[in-house]
């Protein structure tokens, strides 16, 4: 049940934000859309609601989200302008291991390498993710897990595991 | 050397160029409106109970135009759909898709998708927007499934071209009953507010508007996803048909 009303609340925060009122329609019908949403996706999205009520888990959000749009973005995007003004780059793809399990921890960590500059995750196999790195300083695998995606695996295995 | 000259170059054309815009070549922004302009802002909450003049436009002033225009739409897709019929129905396979981490997160972006196309749809006599637009874009959502998860996904969930082309029927007749109803109060076809409420419970409404647009959404997400589906059949099939 605690599924439903979780997927039906972000539907209601993204229908009224993106509608960009509170009058009485805009809550009505957003009511009605997330209640019809919810119902139809929910068992989709949510394997198991006993991660939802956790508040820690949460909080590890919020953290990490904060972290990652300030500081690991900045540190990323100066390191790339770097290397575009000197040509510091070589180019290749390596194979990172992914140790965590879950599905949208996977996707978390996934999101993180790409959505940073210079990496960017062109396949999965096998609990590998395939990143197209712009200056490779090793192919051995442990190692560019290590540089790459172990910061991300920690915060994925904190929020999602 | 040649690389941070060249550099340094682009960097200063693309300043010197926002300079140029915001303070030499001005873009000049109309400052009067005209008296057609004029009269739609003044009037439109008036004659059709709705703030957004575009719609008000498109289905109440013109109203007729766009019922019309919306049966020379659902001909296209009903003729488009005709051309690509294979005999046997729809062909059934194993479904095979993308990876598990694309998968996940298209399941999250269908649903915000979906959640948008039904903000643009509701809000269509309010903000700009409406069916046409919420439609299509709820049409995306489908599109995304297809290569993502496979055609095979949609038709194993009961989502079906003859399915999508029912709706689109039943949301094509509710619009041309909307627009009928009127006369049979001795009103002109297409009338607005003299047939339907502009408020309920001092909501706006606007009338036939907000159900035109919900319809139109309806009837455009089902006939885009029809065709989405067929054109996702293999031309080889089409090539042993023509064969047979």
């Amino acid at each position: 049940m605690i599924k439903y009303i979780v997927v039906g609340l972000l539907v209601f925060i993204v229908y009224i934000t993106f509608a960009g009122s509170l009058s009485t329609y805009t809550v009505m019908t957003g009511l009605l859309v997330s209640t019809v949403l919810s119902i139809m996706s929910a068992k989709y999205l949510v394997v198991d609601e006993k991660k939802l009520f956790d508040l820690k888990r949460l909080l590890y959000a919020v953290y990490y989200f904060v972290k990652y749009m300030t500081i690991i973005e900045i540190k990323a995007h100066m390191d790339v302008v770097k290397r575009i003004i000197n040509m510091d780059i070589d180019p290749g793809i390596v194979k990172v291991p992914v140790n965590v399990k879950s599905r949208y921890a996977r996707l978390l960590v996934m999101g993180s390498i790409t959505n940073t500059p210079g990496t960017v995750v062109v396949d999965e196999k096998n609990n590998y993710f395939y990143v197209n790195w712009i200056k490779v300083t090793t192919f051995e695998p442990v190692e560019a897990r290590r540089i790459i995606s172990e910061e991300f695996e920690y915060y994925a295995y904190k929020i999602f595991e | 050397m040649k690389r941070v000259i060249i550099l340094i170059s682009i960097l200063a054309v693309t300043l010197l160029s926002s300079l140029v815009i915001s303070f030499v070549a001005e873009i000049t922004v109309p400052r009067s409106l005209r008296d057609l302009s004029k009269y739609y802002i003044a009037n439109t909450i008036i004659d059709t109970a709705s703030p957004e003049s575009v719609a008000a436009i498109v289905w109440d002033y013109r109203g007729l135009d766009t019922v019309y225009e919306t049966l020379v739409l659902y001909l296209a897709i009903v003729g488009g759909l005709a051309i690509f019929t294979i005999k046997g129905g729809f062909p059934r396979g194993e479904p095979m898709g993308l990876t598990e981490l694309s998968r996940n997160a298209t399941k999250i972006i269908v649903l915000l998708i979906a959640t948008v196309s039904a903000a643009i749809a509701f809000h269509g006599h309010l903000t700009p927007g409406g069916g046409f637009p919420g439609g299509s874009a709820l049409a995306v959502a489908t599109m995304l499934i297809i290569p993502v998860y496979s055609v095979n996904i949609l038709l194993e969930k009961g989502i079906t071209s003859t399915k999508l082309v029912a709706i689109r029927g039943f949301a094509l007749t509710g619009l041309g009953l909307v627009a009928l109803l009127p006369v049979v109060k001795g009103l002109e076809i297409v009338t607005n507010q003299k047939f339907y409420p502009g408020f309920l419970n001092g909501v706006v409404i606007s009338g036939s508007i907000s159900l035109y647009n919900l319809l139109e959404f309806l009837a455009v997400a089902s006939g885009f996803t029809a065709v989405a589906l067929y054109l996702s059949i293999p031309e080889e099939l089409y090539k042993g048909e023509v064969r047979d």
